[in-house]
């Protein structure tokens, strides 16, 4: 029972404390970097459902997160849509088109698969700079006058930063709730052997395809929520590729497989890179220290931060999923 | 005693000074990492040198108070993603007074939504697009000639020198470049300029020959459009490998550097649209003329002002004149002699939109036109467009 699983709890009291953290003292500045945490906490517990569960390496993530973006934002400040309605269909939206895309290139393996996320990323990418109700490679702007229906800018970046974190709980009880059915069970078995599982019963095209689908929705909603907040999309930075191998570097930090590991490689990684940027002494060496140290990580901790704790206290295990 | 008076004296005179000699914090991100970093580094230059400038003289004078300026900046990677985290650190944190803008007309747009939501004004530089200023903003204000007007002073010499040349479109397709072409086509047919060939390429396009034929195949006379540098030379010079017989060809931003010059025969004859170019020669009614701007930053930096450096340092002289007029740093004092603003610096006309649909978009600048010329020391860039401007006649047809 899921209800009963102490990591459940730990999610909420997580999420209580993103919550509680800015709000008291209206500390908006440090709203804005927990946004960013939480942003990279769901782009990573969504790809650990791909990678970490099931196997399969997915390049092309970001997609999601940029066609979600592109729907939340067309339905909410071009077509004065409910922003949370806007969000929600964003996801629907981008599940299936995952759904219908995944039963084609989840019958693919290893290398292949992973370039075919590629592929599909920059064919997106291509459609969408051509698009023209969605300003093609010029993007789509959220009119200032638009945050008044949330009660003006100020008041609708509260709000949208409480329905980020809303969605990052979700991701990560989302995580939780597959990594204990069934269905994760058969996901861990496509993992370890695919055609051992097929034998076993598994109908690993199906899952497959859900899987990949079920990884879409939540980052779907994320991209719709941030780049409302943003105040503007275009297609390079809806789809930029290297927030899709930061993904990755996340997982790889935090331990992939694992509910807490991913969350705890999004929320470092995107802290590390923040704290950074800002200091007056590291800023101009960011990028070579944060480098710097997830290379250590890798060679030091292959299992990343969880892997890591698993080993020197084995008893966290049974605790920490 | 007399020491006594003699003490009180010098202690009063430094507590005076020390009183009004304050500090006053402007913000902004630089892309010192990313693909923005060549442009937003210059820009930053002119933003650099403003300041030393302005230090160096006392500071800002108003109300009777000197205003010793101080940067807050951060790296912003070239990125939007962590632009509104950077922008409300320096609001929030680290108390900036006033914000000037990110290079690119993307992370603007982006900053502009937290500028807005403290009410803190933000002088844009580097980013002509327009679409911002529409979305009903109060305290942002335009220094770049918005991306519309970029290739009216190439039509209007096209008009002038060859009205019935047939026209090629061919242009990055980014959201820059775009906001430039779709205008300036429209301008075309509004001149009665046959337009025959329209293309766009994807960014970091490096083959055009396929494109190359499309123009010959059309008959174009005349090649207008380009992105940036590494697309826009590497046009150039496949134009002239593949002896594409155009009489003219302008492209944006990439022929306003300097490495332009790199390029050798391809290079020759190309125009660029410029916010400003130092043989512009306007009267300065405020602030330094062009030629002592070009020198001091030639000597600071080793390098000759983009027109991205100028549009930085004007930006710090335009808000240096606000604050004087407000007579105080008060965001609303300053924002109202913004918007009252119309003065010719060495950058050129400065004029803010009040309008409240476009609030804060540049009216009063106008662009020239730039042309690689040979002349006996090499290829120089000449001013060529408009009229009034020129430091050489445009050179037509080029090959």
């Amino acid at each position: 029972m899921i209800l009963r699983h102490p990591v459940l709890y730990i999610i909420l009291a997580f999420a209580a404390i993103m919550v509680w953290l800015p709000l008291h003292g209206n500390n908006v500045s440090l709203r804005e970097d927990l946004i960013l945490v939480a942003i990279a906490v769901i782009l990573a517990s969504n790809l650990n459902l791909m990678i970490g569960y099931t196997g399969y390496v997915n390049f092309g993530h970001i997609v999601f997160y940029g066609l979600g973006g592109y729907i939340g934002l067309y339905l909410a400040a071009e077509k004065g849509w409910n922003l949370v309605l806007a969000a929600l269909l964003a996801g629907v939206g981008v599940s299936l088109f995952a759904l219908v895309l995944g039963l084609g290139i989840l019958r693919l393996r290893g290398a292949y698969f992973a370039l075919a996320t590629i592929g599909i990323l920059v064919a997106v990418q291509s459609f969408v700079a051509n698009f023209d109700p969605w300003g093609r490679s010029t993007g789509l702007y959220v009119s200032f006058d638009a945050y008044e229906k949330l009660g003006g800018a100020r008041h609708a970046l509260w709000v949208t930063y409480f329905l980020v974190i809303a969605v990052m709980a979700l991701s990560m009880i989302l995580s939780l709730g597959i990594k204990m059915s069934k269905f994760g069970l058969g996901l861990f078995a496509i993992r370890e052997d695919e055609g051992a599982a097929v034998v076993l019963g598994v109908n690993t095209t199906v899952y497959k395809a859900i899987i990949y689908s079920v990884s879409a929705f939540l980052p779907a909603v994320a991209g719709a929520l941030m780049f409302y907040k943003n105040g503007m999309i275009d297609p390079s930075i809806a789809f930029e590729f290297m927030l899709s191998l930061e993904g990755i570097v996340m997982l790889m930090l935090g331990g992939k497989g694992t509910v807490i590991g991913a969350a705890l490689g999004g929320g470092l990684y995107e802290k590390l890179r923040s704290y950074l940027l800002t200091s007056p002494k590291l800023s101009n060496f960011h990028l070579v220290i944060a480098g710097g140290l997830l290379l250590v990580v890798v060679l030091f901790a292959p299992g990343g931060l969880i892997g890591w704790l698993y080993k020197a206290v084995p008893r966290s295990r049974k605790v920490l999923e | 005693m007399k020491r006594l008076v003699l003490t009180i004296f010098v202690l009063s005179t430094l507590f005076v000074t020390a009183g009004f000699a304050q500090n006053l914090t402007v913000g902004f991100t630089v892309s010192k990492t990313g693909a923005l970093n060549v442009d937003s580094l210059e820009q930053y230059r002119g933003f650099e040198l403003w300041r030393d400038q302005v230090n160096a003289a006392g500071g800002i004078k108003a109300g009777g108070k000197n205003y010793k300026i101080q940067f807050v900046s951060y790296d912003d990677e070239s990125n939007t993603k962590r632009v509104q985290q950077l922008y409300s650190r320096m609001v929030l944190q680290d108390n900036a007074d006033f914000l000037f803008s990110p290079y690119s007309s993307s992370l603007t747009a982006t900053a502009a939504i937290v500028t807005e939501q403290y009410g803190k004004i933000m002088l844009t530089t580097g980013a002509a697009e327009g679409k911002t200023y529409t979305l009903g903003n109060h305290y942002l204000f335009q220094m770049f000639t918005p991306g519309a007007e970029y290739l009216k002073g190439t039509l209007d010499a096209l008009k002038a020198k060859d009205p019935k040349a047939t026209i090629a479109l061919v242009y990055e397709d980014a959201s820059f470049s775009v906001a430039v072409v779709n205008p300036a086509k429209a301008y075309a047919q509004q001149l009665g300029l046959n337009v025959v060939f329209t293309e766009a390429y994807a960014p970091n396009t490096t083959d055009f020959s396929a494109i190359i034929d499309k123009v010959i195949a059309s008959k174009a006379a005349v090649l207008l459009g380009g992105g940036h540098y590494a697309d826009g030379s590497t046009l150039a010079k496949q134009l002239y490998e593949h002896k594409v017989p155009l009489k003219m060809i302008t492209l944006l931003v990439a022929p306003d550097s300097d490495k332009w010059t790199e390029l050798g025969d391809s290079a020759v004859g190309v125009m660029v649209p410029s916010q400003w170019e130092p043989q512009t020669a306007f009267k300065a009614q405020y602030g330094l003329s062009g030629a002592d701007f070009a020198k001091a930053y030639t000597a600071k930096y080793n390098a000759p002002p983009s027109y991205e450096s100028a549009g930085g340092y004007a930006c710090g002289l335009v808000l240096q004149r606000a604050i004087e007029q407000a007579g105080g740093p008060d965001t609303a004092k300053v924002a109202a002699a913004l918007n009252a603003t119309d003065i010719t610096t060495f950058y050129g006309r400065t004029k803010f939109s009040t309008a409240a649909n476009e609030h804060g978009l540049q009216i009063g600048h106008a662009m020239v036109l730039a042309q690689w010329q040979k002349d006996k020391s090499g290829l120089v860039k000449q001013v060529v467009w408009p009229l009034a401007a020129k430091s050489a006649n445009l050179v037509y047809p080029i090959h």
